[in-house]
């Protein structure tokens, strides 16, 4: 049993490396050029945005359609710290990337901290009222965000440092999912599907429900606050258009098409749905009527999302094989 | 003293007196019943007892202390559990999962232990796993452990809702309408497990039934509710032969 758990750990590390290397020599030898490797970083924050929505949407059975409004509090909080207040460049990288990692986690516990005042009062309620306030917050920082001046209103802010990379990227997504994930196989994340399938029966097998579901909303922010750094440090500049509703929109449909009761189908469809328009920049124009067209197929066809209830076995934990006992 | 004392519980949903004026004690170890034709307020009875509804007037005392107020959850932790009318399992997770989820407010880990699973974790997880497949032996479906708890048969499902009733280690059972749905030879092994769960979990059970059948075969002490009121109780014997009661199940002058 620990020898099985120890076993997939290190096969599934060893898989991460490889993937890492694969795209790496890729890109040394020239064959994908700095353009494509942005697009694979991207991928990557966009897995992390969607794994944390999920959270709430798919396995508490909320309904969140604000998440690009926690990702603008941390993309703006992080890009403050580094590029206005401390100036730090990527020329010093022993002091640029410590403050790099501790601005992410302030963005992240500012992101948290905004969930909490969003997520506390409408969670107590039952029904849509989350998915209503949810998207007024979202609107809401981008007004606000839209009118400061000090962090330089609708023209945005310019000259973050690049600290965000390859590397950056695997490392910080692979530890997101796997806490999510964690979390996800545990008591309380047995709790959360519990309130998702009958908030009344939690109740009463004895789950302070709201108290859950707030707690997830609040972690499903930060790690939108924390992707939302990653972000602003990857395309060093960030505007209040990046994070309207439209952005939460495109979250929405990476996770319902790939699946919102699975882990991996919150992988699944960031992944295709980021790469997607590139491969099919051949067809030009018609693109725009490919890209809605799979939407639709998808929802018809296969209504759980392309991964449904499914997860990829990295992602599941090995169970322990129960002694038979013989009635 | 008694286990559950209620006093003068009164219950209004805007002007229609749901429950008035209802009172019972609750001996340690007795099974009573609560029955009455459709719309009597048992189930309203029920839910003010777990604390889906603050009750307008009245007092209600579980083990001593006062439960008017708690929320639902608070109320399961005190010690009283239930099943539903309509059966309510975590239809998407699996069997065990749905008698864990009832151990969670006692599980020994906590949030930083689920995300990092660190040796704590592990260690309640294999605990409550064993305590699971155990309850689950109890009840016949330790087979189906990993099994998606909504594809059970019917009266699986009933069992498995009973055993994650049993999880939060309750001092009270409370039972909404177990039989409804079942034919008469699974009534019959309903009646004789609700007698075994209660010398084997030491167990004070309340339930709600229409089965006459059942409610007459396995209640100690019955309770007879019309239109909010209170109309009749006694032990089975007594119940059946009350005009009162055959007036409001089948009408006046039958």
């Amino acid at each position: 049993m620990t020898f099985l758990r120890t076993h997939r750990t290190i096969t599934t590390i060893i898989a991460f490396v490889l993937l890492y290397a694969v795209f790496k020599v890729l890109y040394l030898t020239g064959i994908l050029n700095t353009y494509y490797i942005q697009l694979i970083i991207l991928v990557g924050i966009n897995i992390v945005m969607t794994v944390s929505l999920g959270m709430v949407n798919g396995f508490t059975g909320q309904f969140s359609i604000g998440h690009a409004g926690f990702m603008a509090v941390g993309a703006y909080t992080s890009a403050m710290i580094t590029t206005t207040w401390l100036h730090v460049s990527t020329a010093n990288p022993w002091v640029g990337y410590p403050v790099f990692v501790l601005s992410l986690l302030a963005g992240g516990l500012l992101a948290a901290g905004v969930g909490y005042l969003v997520g506390a009062p409408s969670l107590r309620l039952k029904g849509d009222y989350l998915a209503i306030v949810t998207l007024s917050a979202n609107e809401l920082i981008h007004a606000i965000l839209n009118a400061t001046e000090a962090v330089g209103g609708p023209r945005g802010l310019g000259g973050i440092p690049k600290f965000t990379n390859l590397e950056v990227v695997f490392v910080f997504a692979i530890v997101s999912v796997a806490l999510m994930r964690n979390y996800l196989f545990s008591s309380p994340g047995r709790s959360m599907k519990a309130v998702r399938d009958s908030e009344i029966a939690a109740e009463s097998t004895g789950i302070n429900t709201t108290k859950q579901k707030v707690f997830v909303f609040v972690f499903s922010a930060f790690f939108a606050g924390v992707s939302g750094g990653v972000f602003a440090h990857l395309l060093q500049f960030i505007d209040p258009s990046s994070f309207t509703f439209v952005k939460s929109l495109e979250y929405l449909i990476y996770l319902y098409v790939g699946g919102a009761m699975s882990i991996s189908g919150a992988i699944v469809g960031p992944v295709i749905f980021t790469l997607l328009p590139e491969l099919m920049r051949s067809l030009q124009s018609w693109r725009m009527v490919i890209y809605p067209l799979i939407l639709i197929l998808t929802m018809i066809f296969r209504t759980e999302g392309i991964m449904g209830l499914k997860e990829f076995s990295f992602i599941l934990i090995p169970q322990r094989q129960r002694k038979e006992v013989s009635a | 003293m008694a286990l559950l004392d209620i006093q003068h519980l009164t219950q209004f949903f805007g002007g229609l007196r749901a429950v008035s004026d209802f009172n019972i004690q609750l001996e340690h170890g007795e099974i009573v019943g609560l029955i009455g034709p459709n719309g009597a307020g048992k189930t309203t009875v029920f839910n003010v007892i777990t604390g889906v509804y603050a009750p307008t007037k009245g007092t209600i005392v579980f083990d001593g202390q006062s439960i008017v107020g708690r929320k639902t959850y608070q109320i399961t932790q005190a010690g009283i559990a239930r099943t539903f009318q309509n059966i309510r399992l975590f239809s998407q997770s699996s069997v065990i999962d749905n008698i864990k989820i009832a151990y969670h407010f006692r599980m020994s880990y906590g949030n930083t232990d689920a995300f990092l699973h660190t040796r704590k974790y592990w260690q309640g997880e294999q605990q409550v796993d064993d305590y699971a497949i155990d309850l689950l032996r109890l009840f016949h479906l330790e087979g189906h452990a990993d099994d998606i708890s909504g594809s059970l048969p019917y009266g699986a499902q009933r069992r498995l809702e009973i055993a994650r009733a049993l999880a939060t280690k309750p001092k009270l059972l409370i039972l909404d309408e177990p039989a409804a749905g079942m034919n008469p030879a699974e009534a019959d092994e309903l009646m004789e497990m609700i007698h075994w769960l209660r010398d084997k979990f030491d167990l004070t059970i309340l339930l709600i039934e229409h089965q006459m059948r059942v409610v007459m075969g396995v209640c100690e002490r019955i309770k007879v509710m019309d239109f909010g009121e209170t109309i009749c109780e006694g032990v089975p014997e007594y119940i059946r032969n009350d005009p009162r009661v055959c007036e409001a199940y089948l009408g006046k002058g039958a």
